[in-house]
C-alpha cells in the first residue's frame, strides 16, 4: 500500500481563491504603482552587529570549516551510497540528499539567498583539486583558462541540466536509489572539476550548474543580497579588485562587477569581494523581497526561458506525485507500444509539461502584444515579464517541499545513528504511519504556512506585473489595468492549478 | 494487429540492455493520447512503475523483499524476489503474477525463467532454472547461485500468439561500489592530467617564443 499525503483543506482553498480574487480586482482598478525606492539595511551600518558581520565575512576561516563541514558530509553521502543498503529511507544519501538537501535548499534561498553556493562541496571538491589551495589564489597555470565559447555563454546549458536533472529525479528515480544518488553526485564533481580545468573562472557556476542557477534566480526574491555599502566609493575605485582580485583573494567566480551589480542571480555569496575590497565597501544588507523581480533584474532572453522553464518543472515536480500519474503514464505507454519502467512516456510527459506552460505564456505575450500595440520587439516583451514566474514557481516550490521537510523527514535522527543503514529492514507499515502522524509542527500549522507562500506568491507576482507592466504599458504615467488582462490570466491559470495540486493528496517518496 | 512480441528489461541503469530490449508495437495515436491525458482519473497508487520497491511482511517472520511492478504489452506485471538482498549459497526465490491491463485476469498459462550473466560484452548463453505453473496465480521460481555477481533473470510466456520476454537484473551479494567511484576518479585524473600537459606545452612554447624574440 502507498501513502499518501492529505491536501490542503477546502476552507484554505477558498481563502486562497479569495485572495486571487480581491488581488485581481486591486490590480484592475488601483492607480500605476510609483517607482520603488528602495529602503535597504545594511548589516555593516549597524553598532556592533556591524563590525562583528564585517568581521565574520571577511574571515576566511569560517567560510572554510563550513566548507569542510559540507564537504564531509557530501563524502559521506556517496561512501553510503555505494556501501549502504539499498533500502531509501534507511540510507542517510537518499534520506539527507532528498528529504532534507533537496527540500530545504529552496527554504535557504527565502533566509539567506544564494548562500549554499558559498558553502556547495561540488565547486569545493573542485576548487581544491584543480587550483590546489584551500583558498589563496592559486597559479592561472593550474587551469586551461580558456573563454567559455559564446554559445554557451548563457542559462541554456543549466536549463538543460535542470531538465536532465528532474529526468533522472522523477523518471529515473534516483531519489529512492542510494547508489545512484551517489553516482549522480560523483558525476556533478567531476562536471565542475573539468569546467574549472577547462574554462576561465567558475564557468560552472555561472553557465552550467542547475541547481546553482535555480538558486541564483530565486535569490532575486531572497531579503538580502550582497552590495556595495558605498557606490561613489565603487564608481571612483580604479582597481576594482572585486572583479580582478588581488594577490591574496581570487577575483569573482561569475565575473560580477560589485559597482555595477543590480542581481543576486549569478552572485554566489562566496565573500572573495568582501575580503578582496581594498575599501572594505562590501556588505550584507536586507531589503525589500523581491525588489529585483520587480524592477532591478535586466530581462535576458535566455534567462527567462530558464524561469519559465524552472514553473514549468517545478509544476510537473507535483503532478508526478499525484496518485493519478501513474494511471496517465500507463494508459499513455499502452497506446504507444512503450513497456518497463515507462521512461519514453515519462520523458514525452516531462517534454509536453514544458511545452505547454511555455506556449501558454508565449501566446499570451503575442496578445498582450497586440492588446497594446507596442512597439517593443516580442523577445524583449517575452523577457521583461518571464519576472512572473519566479514568484509563482518559488511559492508552489516551498510549498510543496515543505511537504517532503515536515512530513518526510521525521526519521532523520535514524540515518545519522546508522548512516549506512547496516543490518536494517523496510519501514514497516506502523513505522509510515507513525511517522505520518509524526510530524515536526502541526498539521494546521503546516497547511497555515502553505497557503501563506500561495498567497505570497501571487500577490509577488502581481507586483512583477504592475512594475513591468509599468514600463511597457503605461499611457501617460497610468497603468491600463486592461490591458494586463493575458498577463493576469497567466498568473490566476497557473496559480489556480499550484492550488489545484496542493490540495490532492500527494504520494509519500520514501 | 501484427505484433512481433514484446521484450522488456525492467529495471537499472542499464542502456545496452535498452537497446535490444523494447519493442515498440503500437504507432502513436494523438488525439487518443490527448483524451486520454485529460480524463482524471483517481486509482489506487502503487510503486512508481518499474522501480523497486523494498517491503516488509509483518505478518510473517520472513526477510524483506524486493517488489517491482511493471507494464508490457497488454499485462502488468509484479516480480518479487525473496530474499530483497540474496546472496551465494542461500536459496532464493523468484514470485511472478500477471494481469491482463484491461480485464484484471490473471495469466494462468506456463512462464519460463531463465538466467544470464549481466555482461556488457562476451557471454550471452542462458540457462534455464525452470517452467513453471500457476500456484493460486503465482509463478514461484527457486534459485541458488554459488557466486556473488549480476545477473539478468528472464521470464518468458506466450500469449495470443504472442511472446512476452521480460528481463530483470538480479544482483546476489554486494554490488560492485568501486565502478562509479573509479570512473569518477579516472575522469578527474584524465582531465588533471591533460590540462597540465598542455599547460607545459604553452609554458614552452611560450619560453622558445621569448628566446627567439630576445635573440638580436
Amino acid at each position: 500500500m502507498t501513502m499518501t499525503h492529505p491536501g490542503l483543506p477546502d476552507f484554505w482553498g477558498l481563502v486562497i481563491i479569495g485572495f486571487i480574487l480581491l488581488g485581481v480586482l486591486w490590480t484592475l482598478f488601483s492607480p500605476a504603482p510609483i517607482k520603488i525606492r528602495t529602503s535597504v539595511l545594511s548589516l555593516a551600518s549597524i553598532p556592533v552587529i556591524g563590525t562583528g558581520m564585517r568581521n565574520l565575512v571577511a574571515n576566511r576561516w569560517l567560510l572554510l570549516s563550513l566548507k569542510f563541514v559540507m564537504v564531509g558530509f557530501f563524502l559521506l553521502i556517496i561512501f553510503a551510497g555505494l556501501f549502504g543498503t539499498p533500502i531509501p529511507e534507511r540510507n542517510i544519501a537518499t534520506v539527507l540528499t532528498w528529504n532534507l538537501w533537496w527540500s530545504g535548499l529552496v527554504f535557504s534561498i527565502f533566509f539567506l539567498g544564494s548562500a549554499w553556493c558559498a558553502v556547495c562541496p561540488w565547486d569545493a571538491l573542485a576548487q581544491w583539486l584543480v587550483r590546489r589551495k584551500l583558498w589563496r589564489r592559486a597559479e592561472p597555470n593550474n587551469s586551461l583558462n580558456i573563454k567559455v565559447p559564446r554559445w554557451l555563454a548563457n542559462v541554456w546549458p543549466a536549463l538543460l541540466m535542470f531538465i536532465a536533472l528532474t529526468w533522472l529525479e522523477l523518471g529515473v528515480g534516483i531519489t529512492v536509489n542510494p547508489y545512484a544518488t551517489a553516482a549522480v553526485s560523483l558525476l556533478m564533481v567531476v562536471l565542475a572539476t573539468a569546467s574549472l580545468a577547462i574554462f576561465q573562472r567558475k564557468a560552472f557556476c555561472r553557465y552550467f550548474c542547475p541547481v546553482g542557477r535555480t538558486v541564483g534566480f530565486y535569490s532575486q526574491l531572497a531579503p538580502i543580497e550582497l552590495r556595495p555599502i558605498d557606490n561613489d566609493t565603487c564608481a571612483s575605485c580604479k582597481t576594482l579588485d572585486c572583479y580582478h582580485g588581488n594577490e591574496e583573494v581570487e577575483p569573482c567566480p561569475t565575473w560580477l562587477v560589485m559597482g555595477r551589480l543590480k542581481q543576486n542571480s549569478y552572485c554566489t555569496s562566496c565573500g572573495n569581494c568582501t575580503q578582496s575590497c581594498p575599501h572594505e565597501n562590501i556588505a550584507w544588507r536586507f531589503r525589500p523581497p523581491s525588489v529585483e523581480a520587480l524592477h532591478s533584474a535586466r530581462p535576458h532572453w535566455d534567462e527567462s526561458w530558464f524561469m519559465i522553464g524552472l514553473l514549468a518543472l517545478t509544476g510537473f515536480h507535483g503532478v508526478t506525485m499525484m496518485p493519478f500519474w501513474e494511471t496517465w503514464m500507463s494508459q499513455f505507454a499502452q497506446l504507444t507500444g512503450d513497456s518497463g519502467r515507462l521512461l519514453p512516456s515519462f520523458t514525452i510527459g516531462l517534454l509536453a509539461c514544458i511545452a505547454v506552460i511555455a506556449a501558454i505564456y508565449s501566446i499570451l505575450i503575442e496578445v498582450t502584444r497586440k492588446i497594446t500595440g507596442t512597439d517593443l520587439e516580442y523577445k524583449r516583451l517575452f523577457s521583461t515579464f518571464a519576472f512572473v514566474a519566479l514568484p509563482l514557481a518559488f511559492s508552489y516550490h516551498m510549498a510543496h517541499n515543505l511537504n517532503h521537510l515536515i512530513r518526510e523527514s521525521v526519521g532523520i535522527s535514524a540515518v545519522f545513528s546508522n548512516p549506512l543503514g547496516v543490518d536494517t529492514v523496510p519501514l514497516s507499515m506502523m513505522e509510515k504511519h507513525e511517522r505520518h502522524l509524526t510530524m515536526w509542527i502541526s498539521q494546521d500549522a503546516l497547511f497555515t504556512i502553505q497557503a501563506g507562500l500561495m498567497i505570497f506568491g501571487f500577490w509577488i507576482a502581481l507586483q512583477v506585473i504592475r512594475h513591468r507592466g509599468l514600463s511597457v504599458i503605461a499611457i501617460n504615467n497610468k497603468l491600463a489595468g486592461v490591458k494586463l488582462l493575458p498577463m493576469l490570466t497567466f498568473a490566476i491559470g497557473i496559480t489556480s492549478f499550484h492550488l489545484w495540486l496542493l490540495m490532492q493528496p500527494m504520494i509519500m517518496r520514501m | 494487429m501484427n505484433r512481433s512480441g514484446y521484450r522488456l528489461q525492467a529495471l537499472g541503469f542499464r542502456l545496452k540492455q535498452s537497446l535490444h530490449a523494447f519493442r515498440f508495437s503500437y504507432g502513436l495515436r494523438p488525439a487518443a493520447c490527448i483524451f486520454l491525458l485529460l480524463l482524471v482519473e483517481t486509482a489506487n497508487a502503487h510503486h512508481v512503475l518499474g522501480r523497486p520497491a523494498y517491503s516488509l511482511n509483518e505478518d510473517s517472520n520472513t526477510p524483506p523483499s524486493m517488489q517491482v511492478e511493471t507494464q508490457i504489452g497488454d499485462y502488468f506485471v509484479t516480480y518479487m524476489i525473496f530474499p530483497a538482498f540474496p546472496k551465494a549459497g542461500e536459496r532464493g526465490r523468484v514470485n511472478l503474477y500477471a494481469t491482463r491491463i484491461d480485464n484484471g485476469k490473471a495469466y494462468s498459462g506456463e512462464v519460463t525463467f531463465k538466467v544470464r550473466d549481466d555482461v556488457y560484452f562476451g557471454n550471452d548463453n542462458s540457462e534455464t532454472l525452470g517452467s513453471q505453473l500457476p500456484d493460486d496465480s503465482v509463478f514461484r521460481q527457486g534459485f541458488e547461485f554459488s557466486s556473488n555477481g549480476e545477473y539478468i533473470i528472464t521470464a518468458e510466456f506466450t500469449e495470443a500468439g504472442e511472446p512476452y520476454i521480460i528481463d530483470f537484473p538480479l544482483r546476489i551479494g554486494p554490488p560492485s561500489s568501486i565502478g562509479p567511484i573509479g570512473i569518477a576518479v579516472g575522469s578527474i585524473v584524465i582531465i588533471l592530467v591533460g590540462v597540465n600537459l598542455v599547460q607545459r606545452k604553452r609554458l614552452l612554447t611560450s619560453k622558445i617564443r621569448n628566446a627567439h624574440e630576445e635573440t638580436p
